[in-house]
């Protein structure tokens, strides 16, 4: 009951399917839209169907490069242009590159839209290539992997750990890119994975906010429509093997405390046991009553204690990140991990434990549909991951559908130490003494 | 152009946004109470704000707003903490505390059916709190070992570093919590403090989102009405920021750093600031948008940085303006000469009318979506009415005033706030490779990242 009124509700007001228009152009660009007028704005977000796993040794970290290069400039708007117009319009911006996709996100008043239209039909279509402004952009990207990795203990060792998991699938190297990759790939490069990449067949347009669907369809027919259709990406033709073993690996860094992470091959997101790991992940670690909080954080043993997953065209990695409190030794946290892994194999989850987890993502949907960029992302994300964006609509009845069975099924598959990778950040200590 | 030009207009006659309806009413005991009804999602937010904050830290014991605010969720009269914490998880709601500079915070969501078992946690929470002394043990014991964690993160530890300097220990800001002072925090002062500060007259109760308006008044007044009175807090009148009269540097060593992080700060201006709206426009031109003139300079141009900006500290008391960024060792002297550069050349020639024009727009144009979007925002923007004893018209005339802002104000502001003598630097990095470029900035003073405390005197 409680179901049917939810999707009663996510219909009627909120994520209404009459309320959410889409149209494929015909250079093949899917367009969603979904009116709202509550304040005067709008979010416009690209989804490209492209990220690292679609680079190879040699280039990688070119997709997220390339999230960069699309403020540089194109054939009518130069270089710095898109971004102050954007900004003298009342606009702002940002984006993010993933494993699997590149998302551009535009927020402005209303009255901006038909400029971002022209501007984004711009760099969409005739993207500038000047070296000099690739040249400060490796300086950029050079910077933010300084503070993401190379000074971010964290961001380090996962580096590490998810170069460890997978050996064969792209998902081996991390979006950033190798250092040295960075600093060597080439105009051709570039050109290439721009081509297949930023294709308008390989990419969804999602707005959310204060427009008029028939006003976004003609001009996504005036600027959009005319980009011409391309290759897009080849398909990953890479599959993961089989673990066969657990692995192990450290990271030697100065630091006052560890840091563990444990990762599980587990499938993509389409994969029905998707809404089971999710649940999993909420009876974990969401809240401070979830069973890695009072394990470890409350008995003392770690300052924090997490586990879940993203979004995934491919299969990929449920990853528990543990930070040890100062004295324990990170073979005991991981320990109380695994007993807590073992726990959920062997017992079923209680009811009401389980009718928790489920109110808690319930609860967490409904915030995801708060504001216009929620709603814009949560449709792009499911139209990409989720085989269409209209699956948000009953993703509680799926989650619903969990039972304690399903839960202790997924967890003696996928939480197996032969299917595990476990990387340490071993503190080295300072070599002179203050 | 014809185009960029029509466009250009509509930003300057952007409809003005508005607070929707809400109600305010006072009980006898001093509470203030906000409702605000929107439907849709059916969520509802608590939010209660109590006066006090951070500034109501008695002297040598920094971070008991902050450790009282964590506990207030750990063991209450009528639950256990692991019972508090089933009882929130298994609706689906959330239920976070905090301590600002001047307020403590408890922000509560749940399903709007659950609006009441919802109000009771809240209420046990604020007014019912056991404070067991485990749990009062085991929290300090935890943000001394977070402490480390966050050293090992130089753009986290950074900020802490430098407020202990910027501020020193005579200003409020500058008392940032450490080994010390959470090692003199005992469960007496804990009680004692919540007594004395979570009453009535210090109280600040924001309900908003969807809920039936009747019956979520009759049991929001029931809950808070018995509260007794007590004494409002009194807060400082002011604290003086410090301007140096030489320009000082503070250098913290973390020999693994392959970059440095840089702070550049002079003091700044309170919340009630009669130039607050030009000074919005002011800074969101020279730091606060991607496109400012230090983040052109310094990323866009030079590739020097992923990111630069300024800011501007609003708070109850006078703050700081800063410059933030980081840049690889070896460019460090190059990244600093270059944001003073930008600042002294911003003091000299302020913007254009072209850049005014911008700024307004781009400000105008982010408020709505940042500021009066969701049930939660509008419940924020509330709080920090009631608190700084703003009115609506703080929302309601916000485009005006921004409209009404010109040329010679925005660059008259420019002058006398964006300084370029006497400043204060901040420098987190491998301190061998970058103390002679410290040096050239001002009188350094060093300390090593690792070591207990933020303040390069450790007694201090």
């Amino acid at each position: 009951m409680r179901v049917i009124g939810v999707i009663l509700l996510l219909v009627g007001c909120l994520m209404g399917q009459s309320n959410i228009q889409t149209q494929t152009l015909a250079n093949g660009m899917k367009v969603i839209v979904q009116e709202d007028h509550a304040i005067p704005n709008v979010a416009m977000y690209f989804f490209f169907k492209v990220g690292s796993r679609n680079e190879h040794p040699g280039a990688t970290g070119v997709s997220h490069f390339f999230e960069h290069m699309m403020f540089n400039g194109a054939k009518k708007y130069g270089p710095k242009e898109f971004d102050r117009n954007m900004e003298k319009n009342g606009g702002s911006n940002n984006a993010y590159t993933s494993n699997d996709v590149t998302v551009y996100t535009d927020w402005f008043p209303s009255s901006a839209l038909e400029l971002m239209f022209d501007m984004e039909a711009d760099r969409i279509g005739d993207l500038a290539f000047d070296p000099k402004m690739i040249a400060s952009e490796r300086g950029v990207v050079y910077s933010e992997r300084r503070s993401s990795v190379d000074n971010s203990n964290f961001g380090l060792l996962r580096e590490l750990a998810e170069a460890s998991a997978f050996e064969a699938h792209p998902y081996h190297w991390p979006v950033l890119g190798w250092p040295s990759d960075i600093e060597s790939w080439t105009m051709e490069d570039l050109k290439s994975h721009w081509s297949m990449g930023y294709a308008p067949n390989n990419c969804v347009m999602v707005i959310v906010g204060d427009v008029n669907f028939d006003n976004v369809m003609a001009l996504s027919r005036k600027f959009l429509e005319p980009i011409p259709r391309r290759e897009p990406p080849p398909p990953v033709r890479t599959k993961e093997p089989e673990q066969l073993g657990e692995r192990r690996v450290t990271l030697d860094k100065p630091a006052q405390l560890p840091i563990q992470l444990v990762l599980y091959h587990i499938p993509d997101s389409r994969d029905p046991d998707t809404p089971v790991l999710d649940v999993i992940s909420n009876i974990l670690s969401n809240g401070q009553s979830s069973r890695l909080y009072k394990r470890l954080v409350d008995s003392q043993m770690a300052i924090s204690a997490n586990g879940g997953f993203g979004e995934a065209l491919d299969p990929t990695v449920f990853t528990f990140s543990i930070q040890p409190r100062t004295g324990i030794d990170p073979a005991q946290t991981e320990k109380a991990l695994f007993e807590e892994l073992s726990k959920l194999q062997g017992e079923p989850v209680s009811e009401a434990e389980l009718s928790k987890a489920k109110n808690q993502m319930l609860a967490n949907m409904y915030r995801r549909l708060k504001t216009i960029q929620g709603r814009a992302n949560l449709l792009g994300t499911y139209e990409v991951f989720y085989g269409g964006y209209a699956r948000a609509f009953d993703e509680d009845k799926r989650v619903d559908a969990v039972t304690a069975a399903d839960i202790q099924r997924v967890a003696r598959k996928y939480f197996g130490a032969k299917n595990r990778t476990v990387a340490t950040l071993v503190p080295e200590k300072p070599e002179v003494k203050p | 152009m014809r185009l960029l030009l029509a466009l250009g207009m509509c930003g300057l006659l952007a409809a003005q946004v508005k607070l929707p309806p809400y109600t305010r009413e006072v009980l006898p005991n001093g509470t203030v109470l906000y409702f605000m009804h929107r439907g849709g999602i059916p969520l509802v937010r608590f939010l209660v704000v109590v006066k006090g904050g951070s500034e109501a830290d008695p002297a040598g014991r920094s971070g008991l707003a902050a450790i009282t605010a964590e506990l207030l969720r750990r063991g209450t009269a009528q639950y256990s903490a692991a019972q508090f914490s089933e009882e929130v998880d298994g609706l689906g709601g959330t239920l976070f505390a905090n301590a600002s500079e001047q307020a403590t915070t408890v922000s509560a969501e749940f399903l709007s059916k659950d609006f009441d078992r919802g109000l009771a946690l809240v209420s046990q929470a604020i007014l019912h709190p056991s404070f067991p002394e485990d749990e009062v043990r085991k929290t300090v014991a935890r943000r001394v070992d977070s402490l480390k964690s966050a050293k090992d993160n130089p753009g986290a530890a950074i900020r802490s570093f430098y407020d202990t300097f910027f501020f020193g220990a005579n200003h409020p800001y500058g008392r940032v919590p450490d080994e010390a002072s959470y090692d003199h925090i005992q469960r007496a002062q804990i009680v004692e403090s919540h007594q004395r500060l979570f009453v009535g007259k210090n109280l600040i109760v924001i309900v908003a989102g969807d809920f039936d308006p009747a019956a979520a008044k009759a049991s929001v007044v029931k809950t808070f009405g018995s509260v007794p009175a007590g004494e409002a807090f009194s807060y400082l009148a002011a604290a003086a920021v410090p301007r140096p009269s030489a320009p000082r540097v503070l250098l913290i060593d973390k020999p693994d750093a392959t970059q440095t992080y840089f702070v550049i700060a002079q003091p700044g201006v309170r919340r009630s600031t009669p130039d607050r709206v030009p000074l919005i426009l002011v800074n969101t031109l020279f730091g606060g948008r991607f496109t400012s003139m230090i983040n052109d300079a310094l990323r866009v141009n030079s590739g020097l940085t992923y990111g630069a900006s300024s800011s501007v500290q609003m708070g109850r008391l006078d703050g700081a303006i800063t410059i933030n960024s980081y840049t690889k060792t070896d460019t460090t002297e190059k990244a600093i000469d270059m944001a003073l550069d930008v600042l002294k050349s911003f003091g000299e020639k302020g913007m254009t009318a072209e850049q005014l024009a911008s700024v307004k727009a781009y400000v105008k144009g982010e408020y709505p979506t940042a500021t009066v979007q969701t049930a939660d925002q509008i419940a924020g923007v509330l709080s920090e009415m009631e608190l700084y004893g703003l009115g609506r018209d703080e929302v309601d005339e916000y485009f005006a005033r921004i409209d009404a802002v010109t040329l010679e104000q925005v660059n008259a502001v420019a002058r006398k706030y964006f300084r370029a003598d006497d400043l204060t630097f901040v420098l987190l990095g491998n301190a061998a490779k970058i103390r002679d470029v410290a040096r050239k900035y001002g009188t350094v003073t060093e300390k090593l990242a690792r070591l207990p405390g933020w303040a390069p005197v450790t007694s201090q």
